[in-house]
């Protein structure tokens, strides 16, 4: 299989440099409003086809191409270009995007100042939008753009992004972000950034009022996310734009400093990377039980068996559209369950074996029906989750201990008797009878 | 005319915008107790941080008075006065709009016994304090003003599920004692016990002095190899066969054994009559 990789690798670099496949699917529906035209996004639309996704264009108030049919999802990815749409057609509303996330399709969503059926759908996802009308605005730095269109610093350091990308233009609206552990900040605001939909200096008296509102009062600082993602519970990737120019091929080239292109391109390239479930994906593919000293699983194990568990993981490769075996998570844990976990342990990577997981362990001494549980969750990666029910019974009548030091008085006792009876059988049988010995004191007169 | 005219008016309004600049007039930090006794008052500046830390106790009060002018001298409200405060080990962050009049005079007041909403929640480490002034007409301008210490905060709530996404606390299960065996002496001291019979009842056999010419006579013999191999079919039961096959093998081997013991019963029966009947 290596040998097969070292050869396939070099000849599908060389048809296409850019190719990377999403691990659900190619097929993506966008949803383009009429208003935006499909060639100011040539850039981000051919870096998608180069990659390999079809795209399917449709008006947000067409009927057809539909998003779920005979409740089946039609598409893989769905991308969602329509911030300023207010009427949809029947086939898209809110539940039926969310209905979308359960059957594990993607969705990449835009917004807008204007307030939308979106901006309603935003709040369910414990994302805070400020009032409408009020776009992102920065003074700093100083700059000729107006105040509403910011650049960015893109995030080190971070898993989803690419590091070293330079500034990132930007406008529209932030969110201010719930608590919520699914989401995954993937651009956060600069920290002068704030909203606001003053065009003159004069609106400073109401950004003080706004201020001492109380409940969210306003929307500042590094806390805000511009861009974020979501990723539910089936896996399903979600993310929401704040405003659909950082796809624009204007922002794309527009220069941040002399000479210095912006960073937008690569940024929206890994931003539908991972909202594409081509980036940071994992599964898992097998599990396997069995006691320590054999190699097959059992129907049931004993209690205080030593029983080891593994779980093979890998993840997508989408340059060469793989599965391969993954060894990176260090703080993986295996619980086993009955009702509450009885043993929660550690599941370390085995050296050697590339996505091998395993620890040994000895069974509880309660009896009953348990599972292996592996639950993983970490922002930004998909969701790892198996269960496997095994009972657990107590010994059978033979598989206690035997020959204890405390039963030699019962094995000499038993042995004793079985010795003392042969002997008699053996001793009358065969035995003669004799005459009594003419001897002292008997009674032979 | 015009147009040259309409040129340099262009270039001076060019070079009057890229020239206003916005400063801080006269920045004043104070801190006061809960007694109005002031506690540390200060000019700030703008070039460099003020040290030591400044420090609030949970009664105290911070003042920070300034007036924000550009390069003419002339007051100025900006459109942006926002106080920034941000803890940069946690990376809680927030900002407070500061009160600005017209005439570019501006005060922000932290009462610690009623702390502002945007102030973080913070632990030990201090508080970055920051302004930043931006206006749609001057050159945005920004100050790291001082670091701050205020008492320590509830930490921020936490959504329910935030434990599923960290490593959780390892549990480990108490398994019982394992059963306790009494000592080996005792155990061999009561096996001697046992054996004590076997010295008496060896000892008066010896006495006797029983003899045994009929053992190996085929009427006798065979029948005690049958008892003697029962004995050792129930050893071996007793190491390592199951129920059902000991009863199967004593099952078979009953069968010579019975045949067996007619035999040897009818040798000892004709030896008793061959005995009582005088000849």
């Amino acid at each position: 299989m290596r040998f097969l990789r070292t050869l396939l690798f070099p000849l599908v670099a060389l048809t296409s440099l850019a190719l990377a496949r999403s691990s659900t699917g190619d097929t993506v529906l966008v949803l383009l409003e009429p208003s935006l035209k499909k060639e100011n996004f040539s850039i981000f639309f051919g870096d998608l086809e180069k990659k390999g996704y079809k795209l399917t264009f449709r008006s947000p108030k067409d009927t057809t191409p539909e998003i779920i049919k005979d409740d089946v999802a039609q598409f893989a990815h769905v991308v969602v270009f329509a911030p300023e749409t207010k009427t949809f057609a029947g086939d898209i509303t809110p539940q039926t995007l969310v209905s979308l996330l359960s059957k594990k399709t993607n969705l990449l969503l835009a917004l807008s100042p204007k307030q939308t059926p979106l901006s309603s759908l935003a709040a369910e996802f414990t994302l805070i939008l400020p009032p409408p009308g009020t776009p992102l605005i920065s003074h700093f730095p100083k700059r000729d753009t107006p105040a509403t269109v910011v650049p960015v610093e893109p995030p080190r350091a971070h898993h989803i992004i690419s590091d070293g990308l330079a500034p990132v233009w930007f406008s529209g609206v932030p969110q201010a972000l719930g608590n919520s552990p699914m989401l995954v900040p993937l651009l956060q605001a600069p920290p002068q950034a704030f909203a606001s939909d003053a065009d003159s200096d004069s609106g400073a008296d109401a950004l003080v009022e706004a201020a001492e509102k109380s409940g969210e009062g306003l929307w500042a600082g590094s806390s805000l996310s511009l861009v974020t993602g979501f990723q539910a519970l089936s896996n399903a990737r979600a993310t929401w734009v704040g405003g659909i120019e950082i796809f624009s091929d204007e922002y794309i080239n527009k220069e941040i400093s002399k000479g210095v292109k912006s960073g937008n391109r690569q940024f929206v390239k890994d931003v539908a990377a991972w909202t594409f479930q081509e980036a940071n994906v994992l599964r898992i593919d097998t599990v396997e039980h069995h006691r320590v000293n054999e190699t097959l699983p059992r129907e049931t194990y004993t209690i205080n068996n030593q029983v080891t568990y593994t779980a093979y993981i890998s993840q997508y490769d989408p340059e060469l559209d793989l599965w391969e075996p993954y060894s990176g998570i260090n703080d993986l844990q295996l619980e086993f369950t009955m009702l509450d976990p009885h043993i929660r342990t550690s599941l370390p990577p085995v050296a050697g074996e590339p996505g091998k997981y395993s620890v040994s362990f000895r069974v509880p001494d309660r009896h009953g029906v348990f599972k292996f549980n592996v639950d993983y969750k970490r922002k930004g990666w998909s969701y790892l989750s198996s269960t496997t029910v095994v009972p657990i019974v107590p010994p059978r009548h033979d598989e206690y201990p035997r020959f204890l030091s405390a039963a030699w008085p019962y094995y000499a006792g038993a042995f004793s008797t079985s010795a003392a009876f042969l002997l008699f059988v053996a001793l009358w049988l065969a035995g003669d009878e004799r005459e009594p010995k003419k001897g002292k004191g008997s009674k032979a007169e | 005319m015009v147009g040259p005219l309409s040129w340099l008016l262009a270039s001076l309004a060019v070079l009057a915008v890229q020239a206003s600049v916005l400063t801080l007039q006269s920045p004043r930090l104070t801190v006061s107790s809960s007694d109005a006794a002031q506690l540390r008052s200060e000019p700030l500046s703008l070039a460099h941080k003020v040290t030591p830390p400044v420090e609030l106790r949970a009664t105290d009060t911070l003042k920070l008075t300034f007036q924000i002018v550009d390069e003419d001298g002339k007051g100025v409200q900006p459109h942006q006065t926002f106080v920034r405060f941000y803890d940069e080990v946690t990376g809680e962050e927030g900002i407070q709009p500061v009160k600005v009049t017209a005439g570019g005079k501006a005060k922000l007041e932290l009462n610690m016994a009623r702390p502002p909403s945007s102030l973080p929640p913070s632990g030990k480490d201090p508080i970055k304090v920051s302004l930043y002034l931006g206006s749609f007409k001057h050159d945005p301008a920004q100050y790291e003003l001082f670091d701050l210490f205020v008492p320590p905060s509830q930490p921020p709530a936490q959504h329910a599920d935030e434990v599923f996404f960290h490593p959780r606390p390892e549990i480990f299960h108490t398994f019982r004692p394992e059963q306790k065996v009494p000592p080996k002496f005792v155990s061999a001291v009561f096996t001697l016990l046992l054996a004590a019979p076997w010295v008496v009842l060896l000892g008066l056999l010896a006495h006797i002095g029983p003899q045994v010419p009929y053992l190996f006579s085929s009427g006798i013999f065979p029948f005690i190899a049958t008892l003697g191999a029962f004995e050792g079919l129930l050893v071996w039961y007793w190491v390592d066969l199951h129920l059902g096959q000991v009863l199967l093998y004593g099952a078979i081997l009953s069968i010579p054994t019975a045949i067996a013991g007619k035999r040897a019963l009818a040798a000892v029966g004709e030896r008793r009559l061959g005995k009582s009947s005088p000849k």
